[in-house]
């Protein structure tokens, strides 16, 4: 089947840039969200964690900094779909500029919490309870 | 409301066949992924902020209906992933193939593609589960 396309300027504004965003953050994902998610879920699994898992874990700066970069990269990339759905359900100019608001306050306040706990790690004294 | 009327009947009787089941797919691992992220986020900070709470957090999550859950988590994330490549790839690099004919094949191709890395790890995630939490392999 013939197809055609034709390039077409488009403006340099936040949709453009969550557009971008969307598709370089998940080239960056891939790498990230699949070896977290085979490493900690099949290879590890949920029956062998406990806070000194954790805590051994985070002893590392480079899983740090991996889960820093989970936290950064993978959230927002999570919330901007969110507001892409809603956008499709909501037309109006001020309930998307409050819908906004909301997601961006909800964004930051859960990557803040995030980013605490990653800072100060686990928060028990040695022995760790198993 | 009617513009949500309109929006989720649209979600049900349009028969756009691949391209919207894949459009459909994409929405829902994505949305399940990242519920499932907000609450990943807040309970791994309970190591922080209530220790006591994570090693209840994650009793929950080694029971049995939250391990099926998260091997339904584990395909949302396989094909959310290779299915966001495609779209990353033919926006960016080959928009031509943003045409009925080639989005029909690259959506089963999509899916077979996440299949083969899903059942693997979906194996070995319930072979974990039936171990521990119903002594079946020796557990």
């Amino acid at each position: 089947m013939a197809t055609t396309t034709r390039e077409v300027k488009t403006p340099a504004n936040y949709e453009k840039f969550a557009w971008k965003w969307m598709r370089y953050s998940a080239l960056l994902l891939i790498p990230l969200v699949w070896g977290h998610v085979i490493l900690q879920d099949v290879v590890v699994g949920v029956h062998n964690m406990n806070l000194g898992y954790v805590a051994e874990r985070w002893a590392s700066i480079f899983w740090r900094g991996f889960d820093a970069l989970l936290l950064a990269f993978a959230f927002a990339h999570g919330i901007n779909g969110v507001r892409q759905v809603f956008n499709d359900f909501i037309h109006g100019e001020q309930a998307r500029r409050v819908l906004f608001v909301v997601l961006f306050i909800f964004w930051l306040a859960v990557s803040l919490i995030g980013l605490i706990a990653l800072v100060a790690g686990v928060n028990q004294q040695f022995p760790l309870n198993p | 409301m009617a513009s949500l009327v309109t929006t989720l009947s649209g979600y049900l009787g349009y028969r756009g066949r691949e391209g919207h089941w894949s459009f459909l797919l994409h929405r829902i691992t994505g949305l399940g992924t990242g519920l499932f992220l907000t609450i990943h986020i807040l309970d791994t900070s309970f190591v922080y902020f209530a220790p006591n709470l994570y090693m209840e957090a994650i009793k929950i999550y080694q029971s049995t209906l939250a391990g099926l859950g998260e091997i339904v988590l584990v395909f949302c994330v396989f094909y959310h992933g290779i299915n966001g490549l495609r779209i990353a790839y033919f926006d960016m690099f080959a928009p031509k193939n943003w045409a009925i004919p080639s989005e029909r094949k690259t959506f089963w191709w999509t899916l077979a593609l996440s299949l083969a890395l899903w059942l693997p790890s979906a194996g070995i995630m319930l072979f974990n589960l039936l171990k521990n939490n119903y002594g079946l392999f020796g557990g």
